[in-house]
Parts: C-alpha cells; sequence; structure tokens
C-alpha cells in the first residue's frame, strides 16, 4: 500500500478522491454501454456489406473470366489502359462518443459506358460489365472501409474503457478505500490513545490533588 | 478470278476445323493441362507446342490460340493476293489494326512501359510488329499520331483531325471515336464497287455496323446517356438502322421498348429473349446474340457460290467462331467453371 499520511485532511482528501473515481467508473460504464450499443449497430451493417461484398466480388470475378475468354486477355488489358487511374476520396471525421471516426463521402465509382475513358464501339459489353462490377464492388469496399474502421475504432475504445473500469473498480478505488480506511482506523487510534492519555493524565492529576488535600491537614496537625 | 483453286485449298483448311466429336472430347475434360493435351491433337499442335516453351498455364492456350489465327489469315491472305477476296480480307483484318492503335495511343496516354503495351499488340493486321514496335518507341500520343502521318498510314487522317481537341480536352475517346468512325466509312468506301463481290463484302461491313448501333443503343439506354453524347456513337452506313432510327431507339426510356422497336429489321430476334433477360437489362445476353448473328451470318456464307468469294468469307469466320470457342473452354475449364455454364457460353453456329 502507497505510504499516507494518517490525517484527517489526507482523509477528506481520499474521500473526495474514491467519490471522484467512484463518478468516473459509473461515467465510463455508461460510455461503454453506448459504444457497445454504437457498435452492434455498426455490426449489423458491416456483416450485412461483408456478405454484399463477396457476393459481388464472385459475380466481377465470373465477369471477367467470360470477358477474357470471349473477348481476348488482350483486349480486356487494352482497355483497361484507357481507364482513368483516379480515385479521389473526401475524408472527413466525426466523434461517436470521444471516438474520432471517418467520414468517406460517398461518390460513386460505377460509371456510364462514355465515362470510362475509351470509346465503346470497339469494346464489348462483357467489358463493360466487368468493368461495371468492379467499380461496384469498389463502391462497396470503401462503404466497408468506413464502417469497419468505425468498428474497429470503437472495439479498441470499448476495450479500453473496460480496462479503465477495471482498473477503477479492483485497483484504484479499493486501494483508496483502503488508504481512506487505515487513516480513519489510524485516527481513530490515535484519538483513543489521546483519550486514554489525557484519562491517564487527569487520573494523575486528580491522584495528585487528592494527594495534596490528604498531606495538608497532616502538615496543620 | 478464278476461285476455284483458291477455294479448294479453303475448302481443306475448312475441314481441318474441330467437329462436334473433338468439341466433345475437350469438354469432357477436366482441367487445364487436359484440355492443352487434346488441344495438341489437333491442327493446333504446332502453336501449342511453340508456346508451351514460353509460356505456362492458361497463357499457352491464349497464345497458341491468336497465334493459330494470325497464322490462319497470313495463309489465306498469301492464297487471295490481288483478289476481291484480300480486299475483305484486308478490311477483315484491319480491326486488329485499330485495336493496336488504340493499345499504343492508351498506353502513351498513361505512360505504361513499352513492355506491358508490348504484350497486348495482337499483329494480324497491316501493321506489321516492326511498325509496332516503332510506334511504341514513341514517347507520347502526339508523336505516335505524328509518326503515323509520316508513314501515311491511313489511321492518321482521324487521328490527326482530332488531335486538336484531344489537346484540349485531354479525353483519348475523341481520338478513338474518330478512329472508329473512320475505320467502317474507309471499309465501306473500300467497298464500293458494283461488283456481286463488293456487294457481298458491304452487306458484312452494313451488318457489323448494325449490330454496333445496337449494342451502342442498348447502352446508350441502360446507362441513361443524354443524346449529345449518344450521338457520337453512331456509325453511319449501317444497312437497317440509320441515323433517324439510332435516335429514336436511344430516346427509348427501356431496353424492352427499343427491342420491340426493332421489329421489321433481322434484328427483332432480340425481343425474343426471355422476358426476364429483357427486363433485367443485361447487355452482355443481347450482344451474344447480336455476335452470335453476325458470325452466323459469315459463317453461312461459306454454302454460298462455291466459285466465289463467300467460301473465304465463310471459313475466316467459321475460324473465328472455333478460336473464341476453345478460349471459352480453356478458360472455364481452368477457373473450374461447371459444364452446365460453359455451355451457355459457348457461340452455337
Amino acid at each position: 500500500m502507497e505510504q499516507v499520511n494518517p490525517t484527517r485532511m489526507e482523509l477528506i482528501k481520499k474521500r473526495a478522491q474514491i467519490r471522484l473515481a467512484e463518478q468516473g467508473r459509473d461515467l465510463l460504464r455508461e460510455k461503454m454501454d453506448a459504444l457497445i450499443r454504437e457498435f452492434f449497430r455498426i455490426m449489423t451493417n458491416v456483416s450485412d456489406s461483408r456478405g454484399k461484398l463477396e457476393a459481388v466480388a464472385d459475380s466481377a470475378q465470373r465477369s471477367l473470366l467470360i470477358a477474357e475468354a470471349v473477348d481476348d486477355p488482350v483486349t480486356l488489358k487494352s482497355a483497361s489502359f484507357a481507364t482513368k487511374r483516379r480515385i479521389s476520396l473526401d475524408i472527413r471525421g466525426k466523434n461517436i462518443m470521444g471516438v474520432p471516426v471517418p467520414i468517406i463521402e460517398k461518390k460513386r465509382f460505377t460509371l456510364t459506358i462514355t465515362e470510362r475513358g475509351y470509346s465503346p464501339i470497339g469494346i464489348s459489353g462483357r467489358i463493360d460489365e466487368t468493368a461495371e462490377r468492379f467499380e461496384t464492388e469498389l463502391d462497396l469496399i470503401i462503404a466497408l472501409a468506413e464502417t469497419e474502421t468505425a468498428l474497429r475504432r470503437i472495439g479498441e475504445e470499448i476495450q479500453m474503457n473496460r480496462r479503465r473500469v477495471n482498473a477503477l473498480e479492483q485497483v484504484l478505488i479499493p486501494e483508496l478505500k483502503q488508504q481512506a480506511k487505515y487513516i480513519k482506523i489510524t485516527i481513530e487510534e490515535r484519538e483513543r490513545e489521546d483519550l486514554y492519555r489525557l484519562k491517564k493524565v487527569k487520573r494523575l492529576l486528580q491522584k495528585k490533588k487528592q494527594k495534596g488535600s490528604e498531606v495538608s491537614p497532616q502538615e496543620q496537625d | 478470278m478464278d476461285y476455284g483453286y483458291v477455294n479448294a485449298r479453303v475448302k481443306g483448311m475448312h475441314s481441318r476445323l474441330l467437329d462436334k466429336k473433338s468439341y466433345d472430347a475437350l469438354l469432357i475434360r477436366q482441367d487445364l493441362p487436359s484440355v492443352i493435351s487434346e488441344l495438341v491433337k489437333t491442327p493446333y499442335k504446332p502453336e501449342i507446342e511453340e508456346a508451351s516453351i514460353l509460356y505456362s498455364g492458361i497463357c499457352v492456350v491464349d497464345c497458341a490460340l491468336r497465334k493459330n489465327l494470325i497464322n490462319t489469315y497470313q495463309t489465306i491472305l498469301d492464297l487471295v493476293e490481288n483478289t476481291a477476296a484480300e480486299l475483305y480480307l484486308r478490311i477483315f483484318l484491319s480491326r486488329w489494326d485499330v485495336q493496336n492503335i488504340k493499345t499504343i495511343l492508351r498506353g502513351k496516354n498513361i505512360q505504361t512501359p513499352t513492355e506491358d503495351i508490348f504484350e497486348c499488340l495482337v499483329p494480324a493486321g497491316s501493321l506489321d510488329e516492326a511498325t509496332l514496335t516503332e510506334l511504341m518507341k514513341q514517347p507520347d500520343v502526339r508523336a505516335v499520331i505524328d509518326l503515323l502521318a509520316t508513314w501515311e498510314v491511313p489511321y492518321a487522317l482521324p487521328l490527326t483531325g482530332a488531335v486538336d481537341e484531344y489537346s484540349s480536352n485531354r479525353e483519348l475517346v475523341t481520338l478513338e471515336y474518330a478512329l472508329d468512325q473512320f475505320h467502317y466509312q474507309n471499309a465501306l468506301e473500300k467497298a464500293s464497287g458494283k461488283t456481286v463481290e463488293a456487294e457481298i463484302i458491304r452487306n458484312l461491313i452494313r451488318v457489323e455496323i448494325d449490330t454496333i448501333n445496337i449494342k451502342s443503343i442498348l447502352r446508350i439506354i441502360r446507362d441513361r446517356i443524354e443524346p449529345e453524347d449518344a450521338a457520337k456513337l453512331f456509325l453511319e452506313g449501317g444497312m437497317h438502322i440509320r441515323r433517324e432510327k439510332f435516335e429514336s431507339l436511344a430516346s427509348m426510356r427501356t431496353i424492352e421498348e427499343a427491342v420491340r422497336a426493332l421489329e421489321g429489321t433481322p434484328y427483332y430476334f432480340l425481343s425474343e429473349l426471355p422476358p426476364a433477360v429483357i427486363t433485367l437489362g443485361k447487355i452482355s445476353v443481347f450482344e451474344k446474340e447480336l455476335d452470335e448473328y453476325q458470325i452466323r451470318n459469315g459463317v453461312r456464307l461459306f454454302r454460298g457460290d462455291p466459285l466465289s468469294l463467300s467460301v473465304i468469307i465463310g471459313y475466316l469466320w467459321a475460324k473465328f467462331c472455333e478460336v473464341i470457342n476453345l478460349r471459352i473452354i480453356a478458360r472455364c475449364k481452368y477457373a473450374g467453371v461447371s459444364d452446365e455454364d460453359l455451355e451457355k457460353e459457348l457461340i452455337h453456329v
């Protein structure tokens, strides 16, 4: 146990600290509950999006396979040279119970045939469909990146909060209480000692006084 | 011109195309190595063996098929020198010239390494490997166009006309549109004679233009393209799809309406597709139908006049179709696609 001064002032201080720690623990618990609620809400979205992403990825791979089979892989690769290889994202942040999470501006990456950078006249619809499915996959990946990052950060915060609550509950508050108890016991002990000492002194003084009063009549005799 | 000798040779080549038995033998194979060993038993053997030295896996089949197609076209080109059939063959092969020029321009536009561009070139047209290599060495798009103009390659003409617009908006599609328009107009011009052969060639080109225009219309409707942009996709010279028809079809709200409006044209068969497919608007399904129609249109010429160029044209399309089917089989076996799904992807003519 930490060395503490067993004074009344220290006891008041410790009690104030206990109150503060308990308040902090309650607040952290409330925060944790709110974060857990948010975590599960986002998790439902994430698992839905993950399932959707897997389905879209499968269908994109399948389209790619067919496009490569029918149109020759060189045509496909040539078309890929024409695509605009730029992806610009607008990322902002927001706070969920003090946890900073990103917000990615939902820009649609799915393009129309005139936006893909090549002339559709020489490119088959199979290649277009492949491009479209991969663009949809990209849309989903970016949406998922936002929710998964939020989920990860909230998860980390929940873990950190739990550690904080545990530290308060299992370590700090019991220790402060122990210190307060120790101070209280010590003060009480000291008070008892003082009382005993005072009583002893009083008794001595009384004895002395009694002795004095007994000696005085003899002397008179 | 006496087509007797040439057609006899072409018929001989046609007899070496894979029959149903060979297709079945390929289809029952379980994986890619067994498909390759089956292909070694076919006329594709030399190309497969050659490609096996340089590549592995699916690339062996891809390269062998491409090489075989180029070799076949080259053989026919040697046979039909100075005939009307040469004209059609050159027009047919010029699609690879257009594709190669587009690939080089696209590569230069994004500064792709030369080796990557080279991998995507198919020197099956009039621009040979040496010419394409020299074009690839150019530092940028403008230099490629300038070199084409210096060599007086016909494709320099539309590119030179569109290069200023490209310089201002940096949209490569400007050059590609010009190239595509020129390619088909040039083909029609070359086949503008009054002979029966010229008419056969012209009709084939016009059918191709029609199918391209219909494909564009379907995409325009699906992606709701603005009329201004949609007009750029129109190719002049089609047999049934003229500008007014194109504009009226492109302005329709649904694909269903558009395919129904094709009534009176040979492409009305698109409206007979299952209603679910039409409602879903999956362009690749319509395209497959149109491609099959176009290939069938070419292949059926093989049964035409035995002493005309139609035998050669029929063979060209049959070979083209066979190579596509073999690639589909190899790729699907490689990816483990079920036989049922594979069967759906094959082109049946």
